[in-house]
C-alpha cells in the first residue's frame, strides 16, 4: 500500500457537502440503522505512533457486500510538542471535515452517532480500501494543522471490536463533557456575541460564555464558537474579554465595548450577572424572567411556559414586555433555565439565596444545582400566589432574605437613599393599590408611544 | 431549479407539485429531484406513494428537548445536517423531505437559522427542487425559501383562490428579484371554465394551464393512490405533463 502515490479520488473543498443517497451508495459505514459506531481522537507519546500508519481491523470495503451497512469506528491517535489532551475534542471534530473533502465519500455526525457511505462512482474509480481514506486524512491533517508531528489512523469494522471501541468512546466523551461542564469563564481568553435577534431588538447583543448560555438556552459558549468559525461574518463573533473589571457582577471592558458597539451606543455597561443596574439585555426570547419583588427584597422566576400570574400579580408576557426589547431594565433579567445551573448564577444578588419563588415544575427541573439548603426555601405556587402572604411564608422557611429585612432601619422614611434598588414601573401598573400613601419615585424612567398622532381641533 | 407550488389551502398544491415530480421525472431529467413538503396540512409524501417516518419539525423539537442532555461540545450543527438527512425518505429518482408542524411558543431564532443554511446547501446538491408551499406564504415572507425560478400558483374556481394567487404575486414582486416566472394553474375547472376570464381580469393574473375537473384523481384520493397511479390520459396528469414540457424542461434544455 505504502508504493502507492496516487489516491484514487480527488480531494478539496469542493466535495463537502456532497451529498451520497441511498441508490447511489456502495457501502454505509455506522448510521443510524446500524448499533455501534465512533471517532474518537487521542494524543499519544511520539514515541507509540508510527507516523502515516493506517490499520483496518476487520473487513476492508473490498470485502464488505454491495450496499450493507457496517458498524465503524474510526481512531486517530496524535503526537506532537504542542498537543494536549484538551486538544482532542477540537482535532476529532476535523475527522467530519477532512473525509467530505474525499470525494465520493460522506461523512456525517460525530462521536457515537457517525454516519459515513462511500459512492458506487468512488468504489468503481478505485477507493476499494479504508487505508486510501486514512492516507488523504494524514495528509489532509499534517498540511492543515501543523501542529501534528505524527498521525495514524485505525479503521475499525470487526464487529467485536467495534463494540469494545465504542464502549471505550463513550467513557472518554463523558469524562470530556465533565471537563467541558467544569470550564469557567476565567479558563477563557474570548466570550463570544449573539447578534441573531436584532432584527426583533435592534439594540439587543447576547454575550456568551462558559457560564452564562444565552438567553434562548440554545447557543453555548461552544456553540458561539464554533457557529462563529464556521461563519466568520454571521451572526456569532468573539468577544475579547478586556480587563476584568467587576468579578462579582461580571462586568469586562470587552463586553462593554463590543455592547456598545452592537447595541449602537444604546447600551454601555452590561454585568453579566446580576439583575440590578447594567442587567444583561434580552431580545424576546429568553425562556424565562428572573424579576426583582421589592416587598420582599428577593427575586422571582418566571418561565415562559407557565400559566397564569406568577407570585406579584404579573404574568410572563406582562413582564417580558419589561424584559425584552434590547433595554436595561434595572430588576428584570430575561435568562435561559440553563443558566439557573450555572456557578455564577445571579452571583452578585446573592444567588440562589436570594432567590424567593420559583415555578414547582421548573424547581424540580433545576433541583439538583439548588444548594441543599436552599432546597425547602425557595417557594413555589404551590406554597404562596401573592406578595401578601409571601412575606409569611418566607420567614416561616426562614429564608435568607428575611436577614437582609432587619439589617433595613425600620424608619427609613421615604427620603433615604436606598440600598435597595427601586423598581421601574412595569408596562402595566397592575396592583397599586389606590390611596396608600405609597410614593412612587421613577427613576430613569422612559416613556414609549407607539404613535405621536397630531390632530386639528375640532375636525 | 427551483419550483415552488403555492395557493389557496385546498385547491389541490398536493396534487400539482406532486404530478410535476412525476412529469420531470417521465420526462427524463437527468440526477435525483427532491420533493419538499413544506405545508402541515397536507402529505405530498402520500401523493407521491412513500412512507414518511419523521419531519423537521419533530427533529428541531428533538434538540430543543434534547440540549442540555447532549454534551456541551456536541456541534448541532453537525447533529442537525445528519438528522436531516436521516428524515430524506430515498427513492431511486426522488427524494421526499417533510417539514411537518410549525414551531411552539419557545425560540426558534438559533436552530431556524442553522437550519436555512444546511436547506440551502442540501437543495443545492439536487438540480431540481419542488416545494409544496404552506398556504400562509410563511416561507415567503420569513425568507426561508431562497431563490425561486418557477411560481407555480395553483387555484380553484374561488375569488378566494385568485386573490390569494395575487397576494402571493405581490408579496413575491415585494422581495425583489428573487423569483422568476409566475404561473397560474387554475384546477378543478368545471362546465367549460366560464367564469375564468372574469376572476382572472379581477386580479390581473393570466391564466396558464387549466386542470378540468377529474374524476380519477378523486378515485385516487380515496384509495389512497399515489400520482404515479394516474393513466397517461388523466386529465390532470396531462395538463401538467403539458405544462412541464413547456414551461419547465424546454427551458432546462434550452
Amino acid at each position: 500500500m505504502e508504493a502507492v502515490a496516487e489516491l484514487p479520488f480527488e480531494m478539496g473543498m469542493i466535495y463537502e457537502g456532497e451529498r451520497i443517497r441511498g441508490p447511489d451508495m456502495y457501502v454505509e459505514l455506522g448510521g443510524p440503522k446500524v448499533k455501534y459506531k465512533a471517532e474518537l481522537t487521542q494524543s499519544r507519546e511520539a514515541s507509540e505512533i508510527e507516523d502515516g500508519l493506517v490499520k483496518v481491523i476487520g473487513p476492508d470495503l473490498s470485502e464488505m457486500e454491495e450496499g450493507g451497512r457496517y458498524n465503524f469506528g474510526i481512531l486517530m491517535e496524535v503526537a506532537g510538542e504542542k498537543i494536549e489532551k484538551d486538544l482532542e475534542a477540537v482535532l476529532e471534530r476535523r475527522i467530519h471535515e477532512f473525509c467530505n473533502y474525499v470525494e465520493g465519500f460522506m461523512h456525517l455526525n460525530q462521536r457515537y452517532d457517525i454516519w459515513c457511505r462511500v459512492g458506487k462512482k468512488a468504489y468503481g474509480k478505485g477507493l476499494t480500501s479504508l487505508k486510501f481514506l486514512g492516507m488523504a486524512l494524514v495528509k489532509l491533517f499534517k498540511a492543515e494543522l501543523p501542529i501534528i508531528e505524527k498521525i495514524q489512523f485505525t479503521f475499525i469494522t470487526d464487529e467485536s471490536e467495534v463494540v469494545e471501541f465504542h464502549s471505550r468512546a463513550l467513557e472518554i466523551y463523558k469524562a470530556r463533557d465533565a471537563r467541558a461542564r467544569e470550564l469557567k469563564d476565567e479558563d477563557v481568553d474570548e466570550f463570544y456575541g449573539c447578534v441573531l435577534c436584532q432584527s426583533f431588538a435592534p439594540t439587543h447583543v447576547c454575550t456568551v460564555t462558559p457560564t452564562r448560555i444565552a438567553l434562548c438556552g440554545a447557543i453555548t459558549w461552544f456553540d458561539a464558537r464554533a457557529a462563529s468559525r464556521v461563519d466568520p461574518k454571521g451572526p456569532n463573533f468573539p468577544i475579547p474579554k478586556g480587563d476584568l473589571l467587576d468579578e462579582v457582577r461580571g462586568e469586562y471592558s470587552g463586553i462593554n465595548d463590543v455592547t456598545k458597539e452592537k447595541s449602537l451606543g444604546e447600551v454601555e455597561r452590561v454585568y453579566l450577572h446580576s439583575i440590578f443596574d447594567h442587567p444583561h439585555t434580552s431580545c424576546g426570547c429568553f425562556e424565562s424572567i428572573a424579576f426583582y419583588i421589592p416587598e420582599v427584597d428577593g427575586i422571582g422566576i418566571v418561565p415562559r411556559d407557565f400559566q397564569g400570574e406568577a407570585v406579584n400579580g404579573l404574568a410572563f408576557s406582562a413582564m417580558a414586555t419589561q424584559a425584552g426589547g434590547g433595554k436595561q431594565s434595572h430588576g428584570f433579567l430575561g435568562m435561559a433555565i440553563e443558566y439557573m445551573r450555572s456557578p455564577k448564577f445571579l452571583q452578585a444578588d446573592g444567588g440562589w439565596e436570594r432567590i424567593v419563588w420559583l415555578p414547582s415544575q421548573t424547581k424540580e427541573a433545576v433541583l439538583d444545582s439548588i444548594p441543599e439548603e436552599m432546597r425547602d426555601k425557595v417557594l413555589t405556587e404551590n406554597d404562596v400566589n401573592n406578595i401578601s402572604d409571601l412575606k409569611d411564608k418566607l420567614i416561616e422557611v426562614e429564608h435568607p432574605v428575611v436577614n437582609r429585612w432587619e439589617e433595613e432601619p425600620e424608619e427609613a422614611g421615604e427620603e433615604r437613599d436606598l440600598e435597595a434598588p427601586v423598581m421601574e414601573l412595569p408596562g402595566e401598573m397592575v396592583g397599586l393599590p389606590a390611596g396608600s400613601g405609597v410614593r412612587i419615585i421613577l427613576e430613569n424612567a422612559r416613556i414609549h408611544a407607539d404613535r405621536v398622532i397630531l390632530k386639528k381641533e375640532g375636525k | 431549479m427551483r419550483i415552488l407550488v403555492g395557493g389557496k389551502g385546498g385547491t389541490g398544491k398536493t396534487l400539482v407539485s406532486g404530478l410535476i415530480v412525476r412529469s420531470l421525472i417521465e420526462g427524463g431529467v437527468e440526477g435525483p429531484i427532491l420533493a419538499v413538503d413544506a405545508d402541515p396540512d397536507a402529505n405530498l409524501g402520500e401523493a407521491l406513494g412513500v412512507g414518511v417516518e419523521s419531519t423537521l419539525g419533530l427533529v428541531r423539537e428533538e434538540l430543543l428537548e434534547n440540549q442540555r442532555r447532549m454534551g456541551p461540545e456536541v456541534d448541532k450543527r453537525v447533529w442537525l445536517e445528519s438528522k436531516i438527512y436521516e428524515i430524506i425518505t430515498e427513492g431511486q429518482d426522488f427524494d421526499v423531505l417533510t417539514m411537518g408542524r410549525p414551531e411552539g411558543p419557545g425560540c426558534y431564532c438559533a436552530v431556524n437559522n442553522i437550519l436555512r443554511n444546511l436547506l440551502d446547501t442540501l437543495s443545492s446538491s439536487y438540480p431540481f427542487l419542488v416545494i409544496d408551499a404552506e398556504a400562509g406564504l410563511e416561507h415567503l415572507s420569513r425568507r426561508t425559501t431562497g431563490k425561486v425560478d418557477e411560481m407555480v400558483i395553483v387555484t380553484d374556481l374561488s375569488v378566494k383562490g385568485f386573490m390569494t394567487a395575487r397576494r402571493i404575486v405581490d408579496l413575491a414582486e415585494s422581495l425583489g428579484s428573487r423569483f422568476g416566472k409566475f404561473h397560474l394553474i387554475a384546477n378543478r375547472v368545471v362546465n367549460g371554465g366560464g367564469a375564468l376570464g372574469a376572476l382572472s381580469s379581477r386580479v390581473g393574473i393570466d391564466i396558464h394551464t387549466i386542470i378540468p375537473e377529474d374524476p380519477e384523481v378523486t378515485r385516487a384520493d380515496i384509495e389512497g393512490r399515489s400520482v404515479f397511479t394516474l393513466g397517461d390520459e388523466s386529465p390532470s396528469y396531462a395538463s401538467i405533463r403539458s405544462f412541464v414540457g413547456k414551461e419547465i424542461l424546454r427551458e432546462e434544455s434550452g
